[in-house]
């Protein structure tokens, strides 16, 4: 007789509060819990009854991120025992840090007795990787384990009982790009690092053991900062002109403004001014009315959430992502890692709308809501971008106010929500008026906005968009003398240092990092004192001299290997309105590559560039892994062939910044 | 008989482009060219070494294809000139930008960047969306520009681009010849529109090649004048 014995489904998920969740969705709250030799993983037990398996015995149980860790043999691993040219192809191994091999060995055991491992690590490309990771675990317990994927988006009830239902495969691609691109951070992150370190230490009032850290992310973003500081530093004013026109009927006084805007040549304004003058009077040659839009805004992105988070919430990127990241894992919004600007055909808008439009937590949008779902819904607009993976950021679950504990949390949900109840309405409507003129030979005008419906902006307070003074009548063809016509000067303003939501989107035309890493390279950059965040009307100098504090190899990011939690330094400056200045050694390190390696500098975006777009062919699977690894590793051996040629000059760099 | 050819391809340029050739000039030019070339070529080769050439020395200048001795009159607001005027090109100067913001594209143009948005891209030359293959540092829209002339005379003026004109801008040749009709004058100054101005063609290799050079140059000098005015 066959026997009918319960299959047992191992589910591992990538951080515990996510395997809880989903343990709680699909037992319907009915499971028991286990501890585990590791403090922080608890195993879930359960029964589930999956469409595609029947009825099953589930451990549901969890990782921290990455368990593994890529470093040099231990042969290469003291500074002082290799030349760091050589860690462009020392061997590197696989180790487990003791204090995650419980992790390893909890999976290893669970997979004995399961004949599935279902695997719910994030959706992206670091949590195909990580799957990897759980893959190898659970197949040193149970060789012939059956390997599965969910594939999941939010953490909201249905949504993961639907992914329970439709299992997938890993994507391979996607994890062999990660470990590309582990490979290469930690070679040159490695190399290049102790280059400069041992080159630097105990110079310029360094310390003798300073740690002078290498990101191939870093230091692009460090090259934007210094970049936009040295434009402000050498900004010179210069002397313009214009002409302006000012007419006063009907009580009101109307300024129109140059068509030519403004020269940078005194003497030709001078002439163009006499014309005028010697002109009998202004004549009006248009009188337009043409509809005008402000448009709703585009479906979000991590990047667009990072950005407004920090110019309308007050709050740096990294401060934003671990409030999203708490909303996500509590069910309430989608999952916040996502390019894509786009909704799905298919996707239930109007069902997401029902849930906020009996608001009772006092955040005053029900009304609003309700009133779309009675007739004044419109499709959202569609951006350019889709990553295939995950939706927009929208909320998924209404939360009233009081079941946000923290600060944070709330103003983030409330963006998320105003700005999906945004997408989902209509734009703005208004009128422009624009009158023209001909005065002598110059052409002037002057605008005005008259806002008809404001649609989105009733939900969305952080669009501005009013109507502005009314302009009096004025009949095409008509001509009038003008109250007062001059001549003014004026001069051009520094720009200003670099804000969070400008370097991110550099970072993102630039393809420095992705979405999900930018916040983590800018924090970096503050964490190596390379640059200071100050707020913005104090006239930053270039700050400490020093920099030698912190540890690590300065490589990429790995998620969960180290404490990436958002580290909030000094006062005040994980507020959002802040700008940015380098210190002196960050300054001396992007003008000492750029000199030395110029269209290869490492402070430049184009290596780093080239680097993600092959991470993405590999995922096209157009590249190999091994491929790529080569091609950027020839490139930076031959960047670091260059400055160690030049090392001189670099030093000399360093020391007209960095005096002691 | 060379006399004569002489006198058919002056004629022939001044009727097509409203250029006078200097007749010293055209028969050197003559002595050079193998003798029963067509004239439709000869006449051709001229036009192309006329433009190539500098003005004061192969155009014939006459009261009418010149500027009046009042040309520089401060005080004349509205002097109209008839034309038409033979001119060429000795300086070029965008008025519309800072002279900071012309040497930060100028700067990032030899570095082989290029900021397109936020995105700054690598150029190589000759590549596809190189539309800056000498490096100067275009941003694409420019002007209105302010421009340097010489008559054949060798009589020097500015001239204000009063209205865009199609081939006008950082990077055309130094030494493009142009021709004027019915010029407004304010002060000295030419006010130019593609109503008034017809341009020819031609360059001037030593006087282009010195413009370049000098370019950053004047730019960072213009600068720092800029910097002694702020003190």
């Amino acid at each position: 007789m066959v026997s009918t014995m319960v299959q047992k489904v191992l589910c591992v998920a990538e951080k515990s509060s996510v395997a809880k969740a989903v343990a709680g969705h699909l037992s319907g709250g009915r499971f028991t819990t286990r501890n585990t030799t590791n403090k922080y993983i608890k195993n879930y037990d359960f029964e589930y009854r999956f469409s595609q398996w029947n009825s099953c015995q589930v451990t549901m149980t969890a990782v921290q991120g990455h368990t593994e860790e890529l470093d040099f043999t231990d042969r290469f691993r003291k500074w002082s025992d290799c030349d760091p040219f050589e860690l462009f192809d020392a061997p590197v191994n696989k180790t487990i840090d003791k204090s995650k091999q419980s992790i390893a060995d909890n999976i290893q055991r669970e997979a004995r007795g399961a004949t599935i491992l279902f695997i719910w690590t994030d959706c992206d490309r670091e949590g195909e990787y990580i799957g990897t990771e759980v893959r190898s675990f659970a197949r040193r317990g149970n060789a012939s384990i059956q390997i599965r994927r969910a594939q999941f988006s939010n953490i909201e009830r249905t949504h993961i009982i639907r992914a329970a239902n439709n299992p997938k495969d890993l994507d391979e691609r996607q994890a062999l790009a990660v470990a590309a691109r582990m490979e290469l951070d930690l070679r040159i992150g490695a190399a290049l690092t102790r280059f400069q370190s041992l080159r630097l230490q105990g110079r310029y009032g360094l310390t003798p053991d300073a740690l002078i850290s290498y990101g191939s992310c870093q230091f692009p973003t460090l090259g934007f900062v210094v970049d936009r500081y040295m434009r402000v530093k050498n900004f010179v004013p210069e002397t313009f002109w214009y002409l302006k026109l000012v007419h006063t009927r009907d009580d009101i006084t109307t300024t129109f403004n140059w068509d030519r805007s403004r020269l940078f040549d005194r003497m030709t304004v001078v002439l163009l001014f006499e014309s005028c003058l010697a002109s009998p009077g202004a004549l009006v040659k248009s009188v337009t009315r043409k509809p005008a839009r402000k448009y709703k805004p585009l479906p979000l992105t991590t990047v667009e959430l990072q950005k407004q988070g920090s110019r309308f919430l007050g709050m740096n990127s990294q401060r934003v992502m671990k409030a999203a990241e708490a909303l996500y894992t509590s069910g309430f919004i989608s999952y916040p890692r996502t390019e894509t600007d786009q909704y799905d055909q298919n996707i239930d808008l109007k069902a997401l709308i029902v849930k906020q439009k009996d608001d009772t937590g006092g955040w005053g949008w029900g009304a609003y809501a309700g009133n779309l779902l009675n007739g004044e819904f419109e499709q959202p607009r569609r951006g350019k971008h889709n990553d295939k993976a995950h939706p927009p950021i929208h909320p998924v679950a209404y939360a009233a106010g009081s079941a946000l504990s923290d600060g944070d949390q709330r103003k983030v949900y409330e963006f998320v929500v105003r700005h999906f109840l945004a997408c989902c309405s209509k734009d703005a409507l208004g009128e422009t008026t624009t009158v023209s003129l001909e005065y002598g030979d110059e052409g002037f005008h002057a605008s005005g906005l008259t806002v008809i419906e404001r649609n989105y902006l009733e939900v969305y307070p952080w669009d501005r968009w009013e109507s502005s003074q009314l302009l009096p009548q004025y009949r095409e063809g008509e001509r009038f003398v003008p109250t007062e016509v001059t001549m003014q000067d004026g001069k051009t303003t520094a720009p200003g240092f670099l804000t969070e939501p400008e370097l991110i989107a550099l970072m993102d035309a630039n393809g420095i990092g992705t979405d999900a890493t930018m916040a983590e390279h800018i924090d970096k950059i503050q964490v190596r004192e390379y640059v200071f965040s100050v707020p913005k009307n104090s006239r930053g100098s270039a700050g400490a001299a020093a920099a030698g504090r912190g540890s690590g190899r300065g490589r990429g990011r790995g998620r969960g290997a180290k404490a990436t939690t958002g580290s909030t330094r000094g006062g005040g400056n994980s507020g959002g309105n802040n700008v940015f200045v380098p210190s002196n050694l960050g300054v001396a390190l992007v003008e000492a590559y750029d000199l030395i390696a110029s269209d290869m500098s490492l402070s430049k975006p184009f290596l780093r560039k080239e680097m993600e777009l092959n991470m993405k062919k590999i995922c096209n699977g157009e590249l190999s892994k091994e491929h790529v690894i080569h091609q950027s590793l020839e490139q930076y051996r031959e960047v670091y062939m260059k400055v160690s040629q030049r090392i001189e000059t670099f030093r000399q760099v360093c020391s007209r910044y960095i005096q002691s | 008989m060379a006399n004569s050819l002489a006198v058919q391809i002056s004629s022939h340029i001044l009727s097509t482009k409203g250029i006078l050739p200097s007749q010293t000039w055209l028969a050197a030019f003559l002595s050079t060219q193998k003798p029963n070339l067509p004239f439709q070529s000869l006449s051709q080769t001229a036009l192309f070494r006329l433009l190539a050439s500098e003005i004061t020395s192969s155009v014939q200048p006459t009261s009418d294809n010149t500027f009046p001795s009042s040309i520089h009159d401060v005080h004349a607001t509205n002097l109209q000139l008839k034309g038409p005027i033979a001119v060429q090109i000795v300086d070029i100067e965008d008025i519309g930008h800072s002279k900071l913001s012309q040497l930060e594209a100028l700067e990032a143009a030899e570095r082989g960047e290029k900021t397109k948005g936020k995105e700054v891209i690598r150029v190589v030359p000759g590549e596809e969306d190189d539309t800056d293959p000498d490096n100067l540092g275009l941003t694409g829209v420019g002007g209105p520009h302010k421009l340097t002339l010489d008559d054949a005379n060798g009589s020097r003026v500015y001239a204000f681009e009063f209205k865009p004109i199609n081939g006008v801008s950082i990077g055309m040749n130094i030494g493009t010849k142009l021709v004027l009709r019915d010029v407004r004058v304010a002060r000295g100054v030419l006010m130019l529109q593609p109503a008034n101005t017809t341009l020819v063609g031609g360059k001037v290799e030593e006087l282009h090649k010195k413009w370049r050079e000098e370019r950053k140059g004047k730019l960072k000098a213009a600068i720092e004048a800029a910097k002694e005015n702020n003190e």
